[in-house]
């Protein structure tokens, strides 16, 4: 039992998608400008993850290992698309918030990494922790990332106003902000590695290593 | 064919919606390769060359399969489908081929299928150029435009962040922003002189 | 030489097994997006349709019915109350300064403008995208408020109580939205009396 809450709180912590393992910055950086879309976002992508590693674990000893990631790509595509045609059913203004990356998510590495380095090895009930671990990991980093940006740029989060009279940057709602927040953020996280001396510091950033 | 659409769809993919500084698609390959100016202009090419190429494949797709069978909703598979299967023929040409080309950009080939760039152009051109299931005149050629464009702006992005970075290889830099932070922290100067560019009139 | 043929015949069996897991994998997928769709995109285009309508009652409050028509292959509404043709309602797209704005214009057979709502625009955040701006408590964006009770033909951007006023900070995008509207709207009439 312990060893699942395990699977579940290391996509939050020590293995973070987003601030540890550097995947899926497209649409981090994109989606990042309300805490609003951060949520929306994170849940399509903790929905996808969550399906795709299911059938992925269960189908691990079907698929041969040379067509391995035509099928997966195929598996991953299915549940994008059923994300999408909900999305678009139920929350219109989501998806038109969302925009492209409704459909990117299937090339977010962090799906396909998960895929290809756990769903493919370990067991059904494994996955699902590890799936929810990562998904849930995602949008916290996610929710941080919008939070900082909305406020700065919005002067509100989540849509409620917070300081009277504050003149937002606008430029942090924008692409140059989301760049720099990325950027100040993981130069943090690397300035903590460095103090504590954890050799850990993020030197690459995630689809280049993941393959 | 109005070829000032042409034109404005050049000025929008290249500088305006230029998509690694205004859009974030092809952002991880792009900080991991843009260090050094010669892998840069490489993978530059090689993404102009998938975007291409995957334009076109995808609008006979959608044209001829998606849209007459009804199918729509069957896009996001089609097209990733379709653009691993092409990505992996041309690397095995050209691997036969031509080991001086492959050394040259064949080895990228396999990292871009997961490239947010390549079914983003192709995702965008099926929403611009085919409204409501009707094809837009001229579709094919401003699709084709779009991504080929779509791989040129991000050419230009890596060939001035590799210029810039390797300027930046013989200065100290604080040990904790070395790399990963200072490239993002440039993109975004760069997205910010870049936004200059908007509200071109044609 | 019976060697080689049965190692021949183990790829193929592989090939074929692979075959077989991809068509297997791709018939279980087309299968459950298939239903997926039948189920969802019914409601989906109910969406479509209710915001259309939606949006028409917007921009035309005093219309009971809206007739779908089509000019020089542009399709339009007839705005009508109690079965007589009081107005129209066009579509308007307009090069803003982030990209296309798209519209709904409202107005009475005098060309007198009853409403204007936005569909959708790239304009700037905290800049041109006020156009779309409500004010706390109000309902239609104060920009777009300004434009009804006036008339196409003499829009203008002015600071008067006749003309349009401006966003500060922001004048391409107001102009978009005068200019497209004016120039649509009297293009319509013009071509509806011939």
């Amino acid at each position: 039992m312990s060893s699942l809450w395990q699977e579940f709180k290391k996509g939050i912590t020590i293995e973070n998608p987003t601030f540890v393992l550097v995947l899926g910055l497209c649409p981090t950086l994109a989606v990042s400008t309300s805490v609003q879309n951060a949520i929306g976002m994170g849940a399509a992508a903790t929905f996808v993850l969550l399906g795709s590693n299911i059938f992925i674990s269960a189908l691990r000893n079907f698929i041969p290992d040379r067509i391995r990631i035509p099928c997966y790509i195929v598996i991953i595509a299915t549940f994008v698309t059923i994300n999408e045609m909900v999305m678009k059913a139920y929350f219109p203004v989501l998806n038109h918030s969302l925009g492209i990356f409704v459909p990117l998510i299937v090339v977010n590495c962090i799906v396909l990494g998960r895929a290809e380095a756990f769903a493919s090895k370990n067991k059904v009930i494994n996955s699902i922790f590890d799936a929810l671990g990562m998904g849930v990991g995602f949008t916290i980093a996610l929710i941080i990332i919008a939070s900082i940006r909305e406020f700065l740029g919005n002067g509100t989060i989540f849509g409620i106003a917070l300081l009277k009279g504050f003149e937002p940057i606008t430029m942090m709602v924008l692409a140059p902000g989301a760049l720099f927040t990325i950027g100040m953020l993981i130069g943090i996280i690397n300035f903590y590695h460095l103090k504590k001396k954890t050799h850990k510091e993020i030197k690459k950033v995630g689809c280049n290593g993941c393959k | 064919m109005d070829v000032s659409k042409l034109v404005m769809i050049f000025i929008s993919m290249v500088f305006v919606n230029n998509f690694i500084l205004s859009k974030f698609l092809g952002l991880c390959s792009f900080i991991g390769v843009s260090k050094e100016t010669g892998p840069a202009v490489s993978m530059g090419l090689a993404v102009t060359f998938v975007t291409t190429m995957s334009s076109i494949i995808t609008w006979f797709i959608y044209r001829f399969v998606l849209i007459p069978f009804n199918i729509t909703y069957m896009r996001t598979i089609f097209f990733i489908l379709v653009i691993a299967t092409f990505v992996q023929l041309v690397e095995m040409f050209i691997r036969k081929t031509s080991p001086h080309l492959y050394k040259f950009f064949g080895i990228y080939l396999p990292l871009i299928t997961v490239n947010c760039a390549v079914l983003g152009v192709a995702v965008l051109n099926s929403q611009t150029f085919f409204l409501d299931r009707t094809v837009v005149k001229g579709s094919f050629v401003l699709s084709l435009t779009q991504g080929f464009f779509a791989g040129i702006g991000y050419c230009l992005a890596m060939l001035l962040m590799s210029g810039i970075r390797e300027r930046l290889e013989l200065v100290e830099v604080p040990q904790s922003f070395k790399d990963v932070p200072l490239a993002f922290i440039i993109a975004s100067l760069m997205s910010l002189s870049f936004m200059g560019f908007s509200g071109f009139k044609f | 030489m019976g060697g080689k043929n049965a190692q021949r015949e183990g790829e193929n069996m592989q090939m074929l097994r692979y075959g077989f897991v991809l068509l297997i994998i791709c018939f279980f997928a087309s299968l459950t997006l298939s239903v997926t769709y039948k189920i969802t995109h019914s409601r989906i285009e109910a969406q479509a349709i209710n915001e259309e309508r939606d949006s028409l009652a917007e921009v035309f409050p005093g219309a009971t019915n809206f007739k779908d028509a089509v000019l020089d292959s542009n399709s339009y509404y007839i705005a009508e109350k109690d079965n007589k043709e009081i107005g129209y309602v066009i579509r308007v797209q307009t090069k803003g300064y982030g990209g296309l704005i798209n519209m709904l214009v409202g107005f009475d057979i005098n060309g007198e403008i009853k409403g204007v709502k936005i569909l959708s625009h790239s304009e700037t955040p905290g800049l041109g995208a006020k156009i779309n701006e409500v004010r706390a408590g109000e309902k239609v964006p104060w920009f777009l408020k300004q434009f009804e009770g006036k008339f196409a033909k003499n829009l203008e951007l002015k600071d008067t109580s006749e003309g349009i006023q401006a966003i500060t900070g922001a004048t391409i995008s107001s102009n978009a939205v005068v200019s497209g509207i004016k120039k649509e709207v009297t293009e319509f009439i013009s071509r509806l009396k011939l």
